[in-house]
């Protein structure tokens, strides 16, 4: 019976990391950046929508502000430190070393306001229980997560290739020298590719923390899960990065019957390496 | 004095930490978050060798250094073999992996309690109980590690680190293999980070995880970004001043409470206004 209780929770848990996976890979894809400050706007989206929450708002406003943040935060990220940090021709390493350093401002300051203690949602609708199948309970919040990302991933989907603003991102993501001379204007679509990121890596930085409970330094194993499945998935693969982020997050789940659960990011990492030596260009890659 | 004692011998510590991490950031150019916890590894198994009484200082520092040198190997190897993206995420899970460990195998490490007790490090058979004479063997240690970092750079070893900075693939069309270049940096800044370790717990007598944490992998990494990537001052000048930043701290009146992430913001701000203004540092070259 627990074996299947951790298998549900791990489709849950996996679907939000989907998403995550899905948003990272989205900015990676386009603009070649490791975007690590994206563990940083996962977790300003929860504290914005907890804060909001605990004024008293409903639960809609609250979830729009967040994304409106989330969104602003990482237009911010991408128009005043990557695009300049572009335009002075920086090493790939500058870039990183910025990320970090920005990771660090948003978890800090975050650390600072609300304390580094754990904050926990009080949602009653949250907590309604419903039996799926036997003895396995999952709360109104998991089968919202699970809705809510595979509508995500879903909406992903069909932007990117049905909408024209998604075929542009592609086109920029493919070949930026060919996009700028065909007027594309890659530094504008980069904005809308990390705004659009960062709205859709708010709903699992609110919907996560709504079981497990806030903490400003939570974001980065979420962000590390992510880009193993984003690797393991094949780069560039929103479908792999989505799929794999499930599998990994069921693997480590099910590695609880054998493990204690401090070690799972040890299982993590085992997967990465894994990949790493017999797969490094994942599962679904792209022929190239 | 004691304040003066305890700085000194602290800032020759992080000397080391930091021309280890400028041998694999700055010079070999891999972007690393783990620095802190193969520092933490040596400061374990020098404590453990110690306080077992299974053998002197010195060797136990040897062993130290070994086995952060094979870590670092083990490390770099596969991920490198890739790209560099992909040492991002070894970087991230390794010093995860770390702290998990530090934190939780209670037998080997104390657990998140630390270990309490190491002994003073002796030299030749005579324990340095007294504190100015610790604080000599770190300033010694620190002027050892510069002169191997002074040294290496100068040689053949160096000149290709260098060159493979400023064109990897021009250096690849000459025959000479840019990843065992690479992942000999690492191993020699494995050795670096190893000592530092083990002159560490030495010195404290008492570690626990929260000084190998990631937050002290950012500090590492913005010391070598203040003092300047690529030289051998920077990797001097970064760790002084730094460390003397908590001291300056505790003049401005900030609750105790906050005072970490106040810390911490305060590198993250440097990280960002020296990748935007100044990338290479106070007394570096390019980033």
């Amino acid at each position: 019976m627990l074996a299947l209780q951790l298998l549900c929770n791990g489709i849950v848990t996996g679907c939000a990391l989907g998403v995550v996976a899905v948003s990272f890979s989205f900015v990676y894809a386009t603009t070649k950046i490791f975007h690590v400050a994206h563990a940083g706007v996962y977790t300003l989206g929860g504290y914005v929508a907890w804060s909001m929450l605990g004024h008293g708002f409903p639960t809609a406003v609250a979830v729009l502000t967040a994304i409106a943040a989330a969104t602003a935060l990482g237009a911010l990220i991408q128009g005043l430190l990557y695009a300049r940090l572009e335009r002075r021709k920086a090493t790939h390493l500058v870039v990183l070393i910025a990320s970090l350093g920005t990771l660090a401002v948003i978890q800090n300051i975050l650390a600072a306001v609300y304390t580094a203690d754990i904050l926990r949602f009080n949602l009653p609708w949250g907590a309604e229980v419903f039996r799926v199948a036997g003895n396995v309970r999952l709360t109104m919040t998991q089968l919202l997560t699970v809705v809510v990302s595979l509508v995500a991933y879903g909406g992903v989907m069909w932007f990117s290739n049905g909408t024209i603003l998604g075929k542009q991102i592609r086109a920029v993501a493919s070949n930026p020298f060919l996009a700028e001379i065909t007027r594309l204007q890659p530094r504008r679509v980069h904005i809308y590719v990390m705004a659009i990121a960062s709205a859709l890596v708010c709903l699992p930085g609110i919907l996560v923390p709504m079981d497990f409970g806030l903490q400003p330094y939570n974001g980065i194993t979420p962000l590390l899960t992510a880009t193993i499945a984003m690797i393991a998935g094949g780069v560039g693969s929103i479908t792999g990065a989505f799929v794999l982020a499930i599998v990994i997050t069921e693997l480590q789940n099910m590695s609880l019957l054998f493990i204690p659960g401090e070690w799972s990011i040890g299982v993590t990492f085992f997967i990465f390496v894994i990949f790493m030596l017999f797969r490094p260009t994942g599962l679904f890659a792209a022929a190239r | 004095m004691d304040f003066w004692f305890s700085y000194i011998a602290l800032a020759s510590i992080y000397v080391l930490l930091g021309l280890s991490t400028n041998l694999l950031v700055g010079i070999a150019g891999i972007f690393s978050v783990s620095q802190a916890a193969v520092f933490g590894v040596g400061a374990y198994i020098v404590a453990f060798f110690l306080m077992n009484d299974i053998t002197s200082f010195l060797p136990a520092m040897a062993i130290a250094a070994v086995c952060c040198i094979a870590l670092n190997i083990l490390v770099t190897l596969p991920a490198l073999r890739v790209s560099g993206d992909y040492f991002v995420v070894t970087s991230f899970g390794i010093q995860l992996l770390a702290t998990a460990v530090f934190t939780n195998w209670t037998d080997g490490t104390g657990g998140a309690n630390g270990l309490p007790g190491i002994p003073p490090p002796d030299l030749a058979g005579k324990a340095l109980e007294e504190s100015w004479q610790v604080v000599l063997l770190c300033l010694g240690g620190m002027a050892l590690g510069c002169l191997i970092f002074w040294l290496v750079m100068r040689a053949p070893f160096g000149r290709l680190l260098r060159a493979i900075r400023e064109d990897e693939l021009a250096v690849a069309a000459t025959g000479k293999s840019v990843l065992r270049a690479k992942v000999s940096a690492a191993a020699l800044a494995g050795a670096f980070a190893g000592t530092a370790g083990g002159l560490y717990a030495t010195f404290l007598s008492f570690i626990d995880p929260s000084s190998f944490d990631l937050d002290a992998s950012i500090l590492l990494l913005t010391m070598v970004v203040v003092g300047g990537a690529r030289t051998l001052a920077g990797s001097i000048i970064g760790p002084f001043l730094l460390l003397a930043l908590p001291q300056i701290l505790t003049l401005v009146d900030i609750p105790t409470t906050i005072a970490a992430a106040a810390r911490q913001l305060i590198y993250g701000v440097l990280l960002i206004a020296f990748m935007l203004f100044r990338p290479q540092g106070l007394a570096g070259e390019k980033l």
